[in-house]
């Protein structure tokens, strides 16, 4: 019980850190909240603790981000990052791994989805549909009754919601619902209104790929939000190639395709500011950070750290590194991790760069990279 | 030239014991080949000076028995009706130093003539003997012929032999034309299983030695140590490996900065889940309660982690397919079950996995 008010506490403190931010209003430290929910994961969540006294850091010396160890993406694998157990999961979301086969997938475990869901719409709203209220989805995944391990798939089920407009799940049985699609696209035609097309990249190639002569323009005012890369399910496509081809088949603008940047270990996303600036929408009052494709925006609540790769510490403003992830929306995990993508953070936000190589294999010898391919679920 | 038909396995013989004493002279060091592949092998490598020397006294085979001999001949029976291939073309990887040994005894146990493209990064071994064997009086005799190629254009009824990645292998097989035979080595790694009734210091000590040479760079070194006997005895294997493994007297080679940021994120990846041991030249990480088995950097880095045989379907199922060496001294129920779980993996005892005998390629697994 000791645990769960402790939790409780922290999610009413993130929560209000959340809102005031998206407010412009006076909050609480990013580095105090931070701190504070590192201190109760050192305590609560073993695998947090173990990597603390493995740096020989305690709870009392944590005063700011910057002192928190990072715990690794690949440990979700390896252990449940978690400070409650199991039977008071509310949602256990994993990553997609099959690269490494089922049994080897990546789990994020969510006691409550209150701070998820508040974050994750809140910053949605800013980037996505700053300008309305309500749009129609088009949603090239599954209902999140037939992907209930998905964060990605419960993100975009919520958004749908939110938006209030007719949503269509364009996949069902593991096949793309070309036809559904074409149909939701037609309907919004007939009612001018505008949609939010929401999926993966890979959604997205195998759409443009499967859709022959189908009509899938949308009304003026649509847009997309793409996420993840764009190799190991199709073919490769360059992002700005896939950008163009996304524009051309759904009429909407390039500035209105929107990539995405989340991942199963966060509870938080970042997006590129092309749509907020293009609709003279800034994320928050005299943010004049960069609308142009590649460049990603976190949210307040988050802070994203170039680190060297070797030894995980930051690198000068502006080099390449990568990248250290604090979200004060993962109460009850680990409030920092570690990623393998190589990143640059500058003012203008988070450039993406792709995957640290790992190291290179020489011949037969078997590299982790050749392994990997894992996805968020 | 020898024509392929009328090459008697009596030449074929000959063929590869002339390699075989070209070898011998690169295994002794006051031998002047010995000598130049000494000086060569520093500078393409990557092993330390004592790696090297290692590399070529220990793990070059050069005293094939009799009977490994006809199993090298044996491995290479024609796959085709029409007999054996006029050429065989030899792409060799550049991982392990010493390979284009075994790589070039297989082409000659294939054809008479051989056409080897040696690894780009690390050519020495092969340019020594294709060089020595081409100036041979006695392989000439016996019917070979072997040339050094920069790229490989087999014909259909040549073999290709290509060991290397999954993605070199893949790429030249696509390549190849039509009737040409190929035979391909690819991506790879090693597991050592320590039996419940094995003594934990001395399996430790065993797989050092295995994981020692190349620098675990190659398909045979161990990168994972299962354990049968739980948690306690799998921590305690754990630690007796980081012992050894830091009194093997044999410096790691300098590791390149992505292996760092490697080692550095499998390190951290530990940490959380387990236990770390490091030392100048290596690391364990020990998880005595896997949810899954991380392949950790090779690097002369082992994850050790207990495993029961029950276990083993689901722990190794991401694995399996890359599985090419078993290390283990017992026949109990967990190397039953790895052995189930990887049916092609070469089968060694712990301490010799990085010592086959010339018996074929080392790989075994299926095409």
């Amino acid at each position: 019980m000791a645990v769960m008010a402790e939790s409780d506490e922290l999610h009413a403190r993130a929560q209000a850190f959340i809102e005031a931010s998206l407010r412009g209003a006076p909050h609480e430290p990013f580095d105090a909240l931070a701190a504070a929910i590192a201190r109760f994961q050192m305590e609560r969540v073993p695998a947090v603790a173990r990597l603390a006294a493995a740096r020989g850091i305690r709870a009392s010396a944590i005063a700011r981000e910057s002192d928190i160890p990072a715990v690794p993406c690949d440990a979700f694998r390896l252990a449940r990052i978690a400070a409650h157990p199991p039977e008071e999961d509310a949602r256990l979301f994993r990553t997609s791994g099959t690269s490494q086969g089922a049994g080897a997938r990546g789990e994020h475990p969510l006691r409550t989805t209150a701070t998820y869901e508040l974050g994750a719409i809140g910053w949605g709203r800013r980037m996505l549909w700053p300008d309305r209220d309500r749009l129609r989805s088009i949603v090239l995944a599954p209902p999140l009754a037939e992907a209930e391990d998905s964060s990605l798939g419960f993100m975009m089920d919520r958004f749908a919601e939110v938006l209030g407009g007719p949503a269509t799940f364009c996949v069902r049985g593991g096949a793309l619902d070309l036809d559904a699609a074409a149909e939701a696209a037609a309907s919004a035609r007939e009612a001018n209104e505008p949609v939010i097309v929401l999926g993966a990249s890979f959604a997205y190639v195998h759409l443009l790929e499967g859709r022959g002569a189908m009509d899938l323009s949308l009304p003026r005012g649509s847009r997309a939000m793409q996420t993840g890369g764009f190799k190991g399910r199709s073919r490769e496509v360059e992002p700005a190639e896939l950008r163009r081809m996304i524009a051309e088949a759904l009429a909407i603008p390039e500035a209105h395709i929107v990539g995405e940047y989340g991942m199963t270990e966060l509870s938080s996303q970042a997006y590129e500011g092309s749509l907020a600036a293009a609709l003279g929408a800034p994320p928050s009052e005299g943010d004049a950070r960069d609308g142009r494709h590649g460049v990603y925006l976190a949210p307040p609540w988050v802070r994203v750290t170039a680190v060297d790769p070797a030894s995980l510490l930051p690198v000068p403003a502006g080099s390449v590194g990568i990248g250290r992830i604090a979200d004060l929306a993962n109460i009850d995990s680990a409030v920092v991790i570690q990623t393998s993508d190589r990143v640059r953070v500058t003012s203008a936000g988070i450039e993406l760069l792709g995957r640290a190589p790992g190291a290179v294999p020489r011949g037969c010898s078997l590299a982790i990279d050749e392994m990997l391919g894992e996805g968020r679920g | 030239m020898s024509g392929s038909d009328g090459d008697s396995g009596d030449e074929r013989r000959a063929r590869i014991e002339r390699l075989i004493a070209y070898a011998r002279r690169i295994a002794d060091g006051s031998d002047p080949l010995g000598e130049e592949a000494r000086r060569r092998l520093t500078a393409t490598t990557g092993l330390s000076r004592e790696g090297i020397e290692l590399a070529l006294t220990e793990h070059l085979e050069i005293n094939p028995s009799e009977a490994e001999l006809s199993a090298l001949l044996g491995s290479a029976a024609p796959r085709t009706s029409s007999g054996r291939a006029p050429r065989c073309h030899v792409v060799i990887a550049a991982n392990v130093c010493t390979s284009a040994l075994r790589a070039i005894a297989v082409g000659l146990a294939t054809s008479p003539c051989v056409l080897v493209r040696p690894s780009r990064r690390d050519p020495v071994l092969a340019e020594m003997l294709v060089r020595c064997l081409t100036r041979d009086d006695g392989f000439r005799a016996s019917g070979g012929s072997i040339e050094r190629v920069e790229d490989v254009s087999p014909s259909p009824g040549d073999e290709l032999h290509v060991y290397g990645s999954d993605r070199t292998v893949a790429a030249l097989s696509a390549a190849a034309a039509p009737g040409v035979v190929v035979r391909g080595h690819g991506t790879g790694f090693g597991v050592a299983v320590i039996g419940s009734g094995i003594d934990v210091r001395s399996a430790a000590r065993a797989v050092a030695r295995d994981v020692v040479p190349f620098d675990q760079l190659g398909c045979l070194s161990p990168r994972m140590a299962l354990v049968e006997g739980g948690a306690e005895r799998a921590a305690a294997v754990g630690e007796a490996l980081h012992e050894e493994l830091g009194q093997t007297g044999v410096p790691r080679g300098a590791i390149e900065d992505d292996e760092r940021a490697a080692i550095a994120m499998y390190r951290a990846s530990i940490e959380a889940v387990g236990t770390w041991r490091e030392g100048p030249d290596h690391g364990v990480g020990i998880d005595v309660t896997p949810r899954a088995l991380p392949l950790p950097p090779a690097a002369r880095v082992v994850h050790v982690a207990p495993v029961s045989a029950g276990e083993v379907p689901s722990l190794l199922a991401p694995w399996s397919r890359f599985i090419a060496a078993i290390g283990a001294d017992d026949e109990g129920e967990l190397l039953r079950a790895v052995a189930r779980a990887a049916p092609g993996a070469r089968r060694s005892r712990l301490g010799a996995m990085q010592r086959p005998p010339l018996d074929g390629p080392v790989d075994r697994r299926p095409a």
